[in-house]
């Protein structure tokens, strides 16, 4: 082939790739218009149906058969219910075959098969599957991981807490953050699962867990969050979150801690995260530590600091104003705060003066 | 003599027709690379769980940085979508910096401003005098910071970093519209892997001619100029493809400075951003990649290609010209400051791949197409190919083009498919044909001057683009405020 029948050659086939790729976008562009409109309308006569059937009356013979759209319907409700209606929907997922069929594709080829399965599994709040969805926590694809420990989270099996937390540190790793909220999503009923994780998981588990019971407010567990903060062996992202778990918790036992990690820890971010805590805890005993904080080299810290004087009551807003009466990046750190304690006050009480 | 130029002109042909055919190969491959994980998320959309990322109480609080520099004519609307977003947790620091037209009054009535004393949170180098610093009375979670200008959008974004008190900063455009869920979405990725994202990047489409209401984007339209229609199509292929592609290759170098999200952690502990760079955003990403890299510490950027945020691009050649001239230059000052990563395997994907595309075709392409051209013109002249080959040539090279543009427009439309209208989509594919008549070569010319001003190290001028505001919204300031941040 000489070389001009070569680029003819080459330039024939893209430009007929172009044609069929606009064709296709024409093609595609007025079949989802129609198939939107199709499912519009169908969900339009489905939705009414869904809440005869919810009111107790018989509609469920006619929504058995009723097209697949009528899954999205209810799987979209089903959050958003709890008790008997919950119930019902679930039922109706089954005699649909819609669980069933979920279930066996949590060993699809496809990896956004099995993830889609174990989402649904998961909304329907069902703990008949969790032995299946425990298995994809190792899944070879992280978003299958992802899905399994979030329906785990939404199923509200409690067996699954030790799991979800060793998945942190599994060969195949879960994103805290993911396992935070699967945890979170199983309520108080793990908290003995985390407590334990708290003096004897891995370093991430600790860390995870240590926020996870600072969002329960979870006083039992301050003991050991206690330790963990004074631990200066533990990692100090470790100690940071045992210390905001504290500020959650807001126990005024935590107060001496969390005002010696102010006042000695050589790590900005812990020091920062102490003063927050002790602005949320409120105890007018940690001004003089605050005080103190307030004269860090770092900003972020310093800053914190007059939050938390602020947060105190009359007591720390009494340090505050002599503090800001001063000279250098202290009093200017104060003056702000109590700028911004003045703004949200007129927001407050906007007659007030 | 006359052989030796011959021979010149004859290896320019064939550095020309190298250099395209290899650009489009390796263009091809990241589209398709995009294309196809666009095409996986496609299955899994509506089961992302930003329901449960609004109320977990894991979210992380956001900081959205918005610098602005006599930005009138849009700047109410942008502050009403970043307080508008559906986020649980977010503040709005506004940098004026400089203004000489009414952004700071405008801001000052709609939000009742009353001045407090600056609370710093980190003490980042920022040239320009900070002048004064005010507060919302309206409830809603504003700072805005008075500063004079030294010309630097860097200056502005560290003054507001230096003020910005969550943990996640975000720095989005004075001229730009973030849909609501935008920062819910683009923050996913830190909420489900805290320990390893560091930054992550949404997708930026060109809202002119959009129809907007109060800060939102009601309509997606197509403008009526072809220099913003064939931009349009620069982004959807840019965002929607090129970066998803760069990203699953973990060699993203680039988040738009209209639309990402940082560590402020981190982005303190690099310094802030480049005070002289021409390329901010860019630079922010690379000297995060290399400092971890170096440090050898987990990292992740992630690219997020389903939120929106809408901005402005330039109407007029001029414009488009100074912007595209700045890119360049600061793709220069870039890729110099950071020579040692290039090629270099220590930095995995990005030294290997990402830095020396960039250099190859981004920063060199130009140089490579307009020589190209002359030596084909020259051989036309001089009789040295034949017509119809040449010919036949350029309509490969249109057609590859094309090819690309075609596939970036089959995946919005079989994806998000934002244009409703019909009419739109033949636009867009009219476009991707009138792009390569004369819009590519354009580009390539201001491309060129850019490079030369960084070969020649030129003083960096950041030069603000005439705004002319959203089409078809009313202005926010009759409308009373709402807001869903908290």
């Amino acid at each position: 082939m000489t070389q001009t029948g070569a680029v003819v050659v080459a330039s024939s086939v893209v430009t007929g790739l172009v044609v069929v790729l606009l064709l296709s976008v024409g093609a595609a562009h007025v079949a989802r218009r129609r198939r939107e409109q199709r499912n519009a309308a169908r969900r339009a006569a489905l939705v009414p149906l869904v809440y005869t059937l919810l009111d107790g009356e018989e509609a469920g013979a006619v929504l058995a058969g009723a097209p697949a759209v009528l899954d999205e319907v209810v799987l979209h409700l089903l959050p958003q219910l709890r008790g008997s209606d919950r119930k019902v929907l679930q039922d109706l997922l089954v005699t649909r075959g819609v669980v069933e069929r979920a279930a066996a594709d949590l060993t699809a080829r496809a990896a956004w098969r099995r993830g889609r399965a174990a989402m649904l599994l998961g909304s329907t709040a069902s703990t008949a599957h969790t032995a299946g969805l425990i298995t994809l926590l190792a899944d070879r694809s992280s978003q299958v991981r992802c899905a399994a420990a979030r329906a785990l989270g939404k199923a509200g099996d409690v067996a699954a807490a030790p799991h979800l937390l060793a998945a942190l540190t599994a060969e195949r790793t879960l994103p805290s953050g993911v396992v935070g909220m699967a945890l979170l999503d199983l309520g108080t009923a793990a908290l003995p699962a985390l407590r334990e994780a708290l003096t004897s998981g891995t370093a991430p588990a600790r860390a995870l867990a240590a926020s996870l019971l600072g969002l329960h407010g979870d006083l039992h567990g301050t003991p050991a969050l206690t330790l963990t903060l004074a631990d200066d062996g533990q990692p100090v992202d470790v100690r940071r979150a045992a210390a905001e778990a504290l500020g959650r918790i807001s126990s005024p036992r935590a107060t001496d801690p969390l005002c010696r990690a102010l006042t000695f820890s050589a790590e900005p971010v812990l020091r920062h995260a102490a003063a927050e805590a002790l602005g949320r805890i409120g105890d007018p005993a940690a001004a003089t530590a605050l005080v103190a904080g307030m004269a860090a080299d770092d900003p972020g810290v310093r800053a914190a600091c007059a939050d938390a004087l602020g947060a105190l009551g009359p007591d720390g807003r009494s340090r505050l104003t002599q503090l800001a009466d001063g000279e250098g990046p202290t009093a200017g750190t104060a003056r702000g705060a109590l700028d911004a304690l003045a703004v949200r006050s007129a927001r407050l009480h906007p007659m007030a003066g | 003599m006359r052989e030796f130029l011959t021979d010149v002109i004859l290896v320019a042909n064939w550095v020309l027709l190298g250099h395209v055919a290899l650009f489009h190969l390796v263009t091809l491959l990241l589209v398709l690379a995009g294309a196809r994980r666009v095409w996986r998320n496609r299955h899994w959309q509506g089961s992302e769980g930003h329901g449960e990322t609004f109320a977990s109480p894991l979210t992380p609080a956001v900081s959205i940085l918005v610098p602005a520099h006599d930005e009138e004519a849009g700047i109410l609307d942008t502050l009403s979508a970043a307080l508008g977003q559906r986020y649980p947790a977010l503040e709005v620091v506004l940098v004026d910096d400089g203004s000489t037209d009414r952004t700071f009054e405008l801001v000052a009535a709609r939000y009742g401003l009353t001045q407090v004393t600056p609370r710093p949170t980190a003490c980042l180098q920022v040239d320009g005098e900070v002048l004064s610093t005010h507060r919302a009375t309206t409830g809603d979670p504003l700072t805005v910071i008075r500063k004079t200008s030294v010309g630097r959008r860097s200056d502005a974004l560290n003054a507001a970093i230096n003020h910005a008190r969550h943990p996640l900063i975000c720095m989005v455009d004075a001229d730009s519209l973030l849909e609501t869920e935008a920062l819910l979405q683009v923050s996913r990725p830190f909420v489900e892997d805290p320990d390893n994202v560091v930054a992550t990047g949404g997708v930026i489409r060109a809202a002119n001619g959009a129809v907007t209401d109060r800060g939102t984007v009601v309509e997606p339209r197509l403008a009526r100029r072809w220099v913003v229609r064939v931009q349009v199509l620069e982004y959807l292929r840019s965002f929607l493809l090129g970066r998803t592609g760069w990203a699953d290759a973990q060699a993203l170098l680039i988040i738009s400075g209209a639309f990402g999200l940082f560590r402020r952690d981190l982005v303190v502990e690099v310094g802030g951003l480049d005070a002289h760079s021409l390329a901010e955003d860019a630079e922010l990403v690379v000297t995060l990649q290399e400092h971890l890299r170096r440090q050898k510490r987990p990292h992740r950027i992630v690219f997020v290609p389903e939120p929106v945020c809408w901005t402005e691009v330039p109407e007029t050649w001029g414009v488009l010209g100074r912007q595209r001239k700045r890119w360049s230059h600061g793709l220069g000052q870039l890729l110099w400051k950071h020579r040692r990563m290039i090629g270099n395997p220590r930095y995995g994907t990005i030294g290997l791949l990402a830095l020396p595309f960039f250099l190859l075709f981004e920063l060199l392409g130009p140089v490579i197409e307009l020589v190209g051209l002359s030596a084909v013109v020259t051989s036309f002249v001089l009789g040295l190919v034949h017509p119809a080959t040449a010919a036949l040539m350029l309509v490969l090279a249109i057609a590859l083009g094309v090819l690309l543009s075609a596939t970036a427009i089959a995946v919005e439309e079989l994806t998000y498919h934002r244009y409703g209208r019909g009419r739109d989509l033949l636009t867009l594919m009219g476009a991707a044909v009138v792009e390569h008549l004369w819009f590519r070569w354009a580009h390539s010319w201001y491309r060129l001057r850019g490079l030369v001003a960084a070969l020649l190290r030129q003083a960096p001028v950041w030069t603000a683009m005439p705004r002319t505001g959203f089409s078809g919204s009313r202005p926010v300031a009759e409308a009373p405020a709402v807001s869903l941040a908290s």
